[in-house]
């Protein structure tokens, strides 16, 4: 936090903004502190209101009690699965087209941009969509989680630039060197698109992982996401806690939803750090013109 | 935006068109085969629901596929203008989504303001990496967190009240007078420092030379802020307000339906959560596709008349 131009005594302004600015960032990070006391905490302590931010009588009961949970455990593989496969298949099916969009000569290339512009501004909301995805036999299938969202227009347009920006005289050394453009997608494009991938991987990967609403109509209980799973918590569908005593029930769940939200959380946490680096260059590159 | 954008390059643009049709195919056909799959899985997920909307002018029966089943002219429309149930969600969108507007509009313009006047380059991009992380944790974690935070029983809040002011706990997610202050202020928590990234790139992008002229003639700090900063990243402004008021109508309702109880129905209860009780839930397609329909053009008037309004005024357009 060292001030770093020397010719510039610090003013009341620059205490006020720090001030704001060390507020903004405890307003981001308290809720998570909570959460993590609470799990950590033990019910007496919580009965007894004496957890705020620093757990009290630490022990990891609340944690053990939910990786016994078959349910919990099913969920999150479910999640783990949906993020994975959704991405993979919406990172092929994008970068595709995006390639391919990325070309202007191709005919009908103006038809195609538009109608990817316009189906941004109007989409076909939520009961047409649900009755597609029903007539098409997907509800209740694990491709009703990972189809229908592999194309997102915004990340679409974000590719597109990006690969509008790769210098055409790779292209060409490569179709010299006998590549066709399948081969250039693979081993050319898309080596020099890291950058774009991760923002991109990134969005996709966080959409999938906290997706709950489209588990919710069409999936079956048994196939639910763990965001799913959480909110059947919260919301008393699930119950939690069981063959502990009544009378320390909603104590145990408190600490037992914390310990949810933070293993659900937890993996974007750990990922965040690594992939944010990205993003900021992704998303300033690829702003909305198309 | 229009600097952000790349140029095309002239190799690729003007290399094809000289050429004749055939030999166009016959050179580029993989680009055409590549985008097959993708364009077909674009029409079908994009654009079969958008045909699909003319189920709002017919009567759905099972079985009878996603189109439905014979003409009903504008039936559903003349139901639900008479019905005080989707009035009631159609003001309640309103109400809803212009407090958030006014609260979570000017909020990350004057966070990125603040923000890039904070001088340790360290501290900033510390700032700004914790306020980004909010945007990427789920909503139902968000509600989950809310609901403990905010518990009469043992939430840290209630208990922060009752010890500075004594005050009696306060079912805050139960009360309808707090359904509106916890939505906003949780997507002021959520998205203030990931909105902010828009205005700081369009303010590190402002000619340098403007604040010396301004250093020269004098300018206070604040002065600057107000006579440079925030004239140069009008047109980046104006864009995400016409972007804001385009999306009037569409709110966070996956959050809404989270915080829905029926103690808070009605306040609560807007156009998409109505859309989604009469459809799925009671499973009144067509009615449901109607109201859906309905808001959906809405939305597209507000977007192209803002974009409108905002070129007469600012010569700012999205398109």
């Amino acid at each position: 936090m060292s001030i770093k131009r020397k010719n510039r005594p610090l003013t009341f302004a620059d205490v006020l903004i720090y001030a704001i600015m060390i507020l903004v960032v405890l307003i981001c990070f308290v809720p998570f502190l909570y959460m993590l006391a609470l799990s950590l905490s033990s019910p007496e302590a919580i009965i007894n209101n004496k957890v705020s931010l620093i757990p009290v009588g630490i022990n990891f009961d609340a944690y053990n009690q939910i990786l016994n949970y078959p349910n919990f455990f099913r969920a999150y593989g479910h999640t783990f699965f949906y993020t994975t496969a959704g991405t993979i298949i919406s990172l092929f099916i994008s970068t595709l087209f995006a390639y391919a969009m990325s070309k202007r000569f191709l005919k009908g290339h103006k038809l195609v941009m538009k109608l990817i512009v316009f189906s941004m501004f109007f989409s076909g909301g939520l009961i047409p969509t649900y009755l597609l995805i029903a007539n098409l036999h997907l509800t209740g299938t694990v491709w009703a989680m990972l189809l229908p969202f592999a194309i997102n227009q915004f990340n679409l347009i974000i590719l597109i630039n990006f690969f509008r920006a790769i210098p055409a005289e790779i292209e060409e050394a490569a179709i010299i060197d006998g590549l066709d453009y399948f081969g250039i997608w693979r081993s050319v494009v898309l080596p020099l698109s890291t950058p774009a991938l991760a923002t991109i991987g990134l969005f996709t990967a966080v959409f999938f992982w906290n997706d709950w609403f489209n588990g919710l109509i069409y999936l079956n209980t048994s196939q639910y996401p763990v965001m799913l799973y959480l909110r059947n918590i919260v919301n008393g569908t699930t119950m939690v806690g069981d063959g502990a005593g009544a009378a320390d029930k909603s104590t145990i769940a408190m600490s037992i939803k914390s310990a949810v939200i933070i293993t659900s959380t937890l993996p974007i946490i750990i990922l965040y750090p690594f992939l944010q680096r990205f993003f900021v260059s992704g998303l300033t590159v690829g702003s909305i013109k198309g | 935006m229009t600097d952000l954008t790349i140029p095309s390059k002239p190799s690729q643009k003007d290399g094809a068109p000289r050429t004749s049709r055939r030999n166009h195919f016959r050179r580029y056909w993989q680009l055409y085969i590549m985008m097959l799959l993708p364009l077909c899985h674009f029409l079908l997920f994009k654009y079969a629901p958008l045909i699909g909307n003319i189920l709002a002018f017919r009567r759905f029966r099972p079985g009878m596929g996603p189109y439905g089943a014979d003409w009903v002219g504008l039936a559903y429309f003349e139901r639900f203008f008479q019905d005080p149930a989707f009035w009631s969600a159609f003001k309640n969108t309103l109400i809803l989504s212009f407090g958030n507007i006014l609260i979570n509009f000017p909020i990350p313009i004057i966070f990125a303001l603040l923000l890039n006047e904070v001088r340790s380059q360290r501290f900033k991009k510390f700032v700004q990496t914790i306020s980004y992380m909010p945007r990427f944790i789920s909503v139902v974690v968000v509600i989950a967190i809310l609901g403990e935070l905010l518990s009469p029983s043992s939430g840290l809040l209630n208990r922060l009240l009752g010890d500075l002011f004594g005050m009696e706990p306060i079912y805050f997610v139960n009360e309808p007078q707090y359904f509106r202050p916890i939505y906003i202020l949780s997507e002021t928590w959520q998205y203030t420092g990931w909105t902010a990234i828009i205005y700081l790139a369009a303010i590190t992008g402002v000619n340098r030379e403007l604040f010396e002229a301004a250093d020269i003639d004098g300018a206070s700090r604040f002065q600057k802020v107000i006579y440079v900063t925030i004239p140069s990243i009008m047109s980046t402004i104006m864009v995400m307000l016409i972007l804001n008021v385009g999306s009037l109508l569409s709110l966070g309702f996956e959050k809404v339906l989270l915080l829905y109880t029926p103690s808070n129905a009605f306040v609560s209860d807007i156009i998409d959560t109505l859309v989604y009780r009469t459809g799925l839930v009671s499973q009144n397609y067509s009615y449901a596709t109607a109201i859906g329909l309905f808001s959906g053009i809405v939305g597209v008037i507000l977007v192209s008349s803002t974009n409108w309004l905002s070129k007469k005024v600012s010569g700012e357009s999205i398109y």
